[in-house]
């Protein structure tokens, strides 16, 4: 068995040596200049006597992120992704939480991080990758790595107002990876289009499927996203073959005009994730794309990105349904009901997963780990970890799993996980602010946010700029004389719905 | 021009759309900015904003968007 994501770098650029690994809009990143860069990298940060410890990695979106971040992990450590584009405040708070040691960047984002409260060691990735390699160095640190040592850490949205950081091991990444390509099976023919961020769960994917079958990845500009002809242009010039996109981005490109501008009739895998794909939108695509296969995946980050899914076979309409299907290989998902009794066959119940993909944990958080992180409440004979996703789900005659909405207030916005509490937590803090709630529409996909107190719309606006990651900005802002309230003296959440929604 | 910066600012209150030139190049805005924005000009100026005018061009500056909607109101 392969000990380490780094065996299996090195045996695709044996393998595919010269064939494109990254491509952006301005550079690109064979195999074997992954191998000589992420050496380089490895080397230096060796030299700094660091193991096992986390490293900050905030960067700009091109080719030299996933370089940056697969050095880190040459290097015997394990990354944590930064976009440049958070703000300071919430960076600050990924900073407390990891105390980590070192940071990587890119030069023209010096600047930034001086305003920032990291204390260590700052290196600059340009300068990295010119670095001396020291190859006994890093033959030594191939030996002492295995596969349970940490890989990255994700940081998400967390109720309590600060962020989570879910640590994944080396094993169920290379787990989740050959999984999903069980099912995709890519070949070095392929041509992946990144749309996530490189910081996201969903990056996984595109960030390390070249690695395991030789295929490229193009890291499309993120202001493409906005441009229908412009992501159109980007698609048919790259000959882009395989889309893993967050379902948020099918409908958003598909609104925006995307299907009418593609001229090439390249794309023939399309594998989405994150929220539920209406109906229309899937119909939409596979018309445009009649002879596409798509994928309908559904899991957490807490289980490496997804655990189930479900292979489309019928032609979708507007009353389409789909399931989030059946588990990857090497996961096991259970149905558990509220007392930790097993859900009844067509029951609803909280969705468990057990198995390779599930994850660490949370970053320096124990309590919270123990607390979705459990043993198997229906096996008393071994040690068996599950991890509580929160979400309900239920099977029906044929085995396939749907998914049926949350036990608590998280929500899946653009394919961004948010709990509605943290917004609640930070609208607190806002001077001015005497009461106030969030809301989700899931029809027309607008977190709102309704106040009362003495303060300005506008203000409240920017201090969620200033404070959370842009997907979590509330998009409609309402200020009303009073929240109105249950008989217990709790906030009455539904009366506040029906208000805005 | 007026009404377009209240739309403006209503979205993102933290830009000055006065002086900024790069809305889209610079990633200013992103494609959910984009979204509600295009959603509110063709509800706002009753016009349609087809994807062939979604370009950086037209959008990375309030000058160029006034520029579009005239030539898509006339």
């Amino acid at each position: 068995m392969l000990n380490s994501v780094v065996s299996i770098i090195e045996k695709s650029i044996k393998k595919y040596g010269k064939k494109i690994a990254y491509i952006d809009n301005e550079n690109s990143v064979s195999f074997d200049d992954l191998e000589v860069m992420t050496s380089k990298i490895a080397s230096r940060i060796i030299q700094m006597g660091c193991f096992n410890c986390p490293i900050l990695v905030l960067s700009k979106r091109n080719v030299y992120t996933p370089v940056a971040y697969l050095g880190i992990v040459k290097s015997g450590n394990y990354y944590v992704p930064i976009d440049s584009t958070l703000n300071e405040n919430r960076i600050n708070q990924i900073i407390g939480a990891t105390k980590s040691a070192i940071l990587l960047t890119n030069r023209e984002l010096l600047g930034d991080i001086e305003k920032l409260n990291f204390v260590g060691n700052v290196l600059v990735i340009e300068d990295l990758i010119e670095a001396r390699l020291e190859p006994l160095l890093i033959n030594d640190m191939n030996k002492k790595m295995n596969p349970m040592m940490p890989l990255y850490t994700i940081f998400t949205s967390g109720s309590t107002g600060r962020p989570k950081g879910v640590i994944t091991s080396h094993l169920a990444l290379i787990n989740y990876i050959d999984a999903v390509n069980e099912v995709l099976n890519l070949s070095e023919e392929d041509i992946l289009g990144n749309q996530s961020p490189l910081d996201y769960i969903a990056a996984i994917r595109d960030i390390y499927l070249p690695l395991f079958t030789g295929a490229t990845t193009v890291i499309i500009p993120k202001n493409e996203f906005a441009m229908a002809s412009e992501l159109a242009a980007r698609i048919d010039k790259q000959g882009i073959t395989v889309l893993c996109w967050s379902a948020a981005g099918l409908e958003m490109t598909y609104k925006s005009g995307l299907l009418e501008e593609i001229r090439s009739n390249n794309i023939k895998k399309v594998l989405f994730s994150g929220s539920i794909l209406p109906g229309r939108v899937l119909e939409a695509w596979q018309t445009r794309f009649p002879t596409a296969s798509f994928i309908n995946q559904y899991g957490p980050t807490e289980a490496t990105a997804s655990c189930t899914y479900y292979v489309v076979k019928e032609k979708a309409s507007a009353n389409t349904v789909l399931p989030i299907g059946i588990p990857y290989s090497n996961y096991n998902i259970l149905l558990i009901n509220e007392d930790g009794t097993k859900t009844e066959d067509g029951s609803i119940g909280e969705i468990c997963v057990s198995g390779l993909g599930v994850t660490l944990g949370y970053f320096g958080d124990k309590v919270l780990s123990d607390e979705y992180f459990i043993q198997n409440p229906l096996n008393d004979k071994y040690r068996e970890i599950i991890y509580k996703t929160g979400d309900l789900g239920r099977y029906d005659e044929a085995g396939m799993l749907f998914f049926c909405g949350r036990k608590d207030r998280q929500v899946k916005h653009f394919g961004h996980r948010i709990e509605l509490e943290e917004i609640e937590l930070y609208g607190k803090k806002i001077e001015g602010v005497q009461e106030c709630v969030a809301v989700y529409d899931n029809d027309k996909s607008i977190l709102h946010f309704v106040y009362s107190g003495e303060v300005e719309k506008k203000d409240i606006i920017l201090f969620f700029r200033n404070n959370v990651p842009s997907f979590m900005v509330p998009r409609s802002v309402e200020k009303i004389e009073e929240i109105p309230h249950l008989p217990n003296g709790k906030i009455d959440i539904k009366a506040v719905q029906k208000l805005v929604i | 021009m007026e009404k377009l910066l209240q739309i403006l600012e209503d979205v993102r209150p933290d830009i000055n759309f006065l002086v900024e030139e790069k809305l889209i190049t610079d990633g200013i805005l992103d494609s959910f900015d984009v979204i509600t924005i295009v959603e509110e000009l063709n509800k706002e100026f009753d016009i349609d904003i087809k994807p062939k005018y979604l370009t950086a061009e037209n959008f990375n500056s309030i000058k160029n968007m006034t520029k579009l909607i005239d030539i898509l109101s006339n």
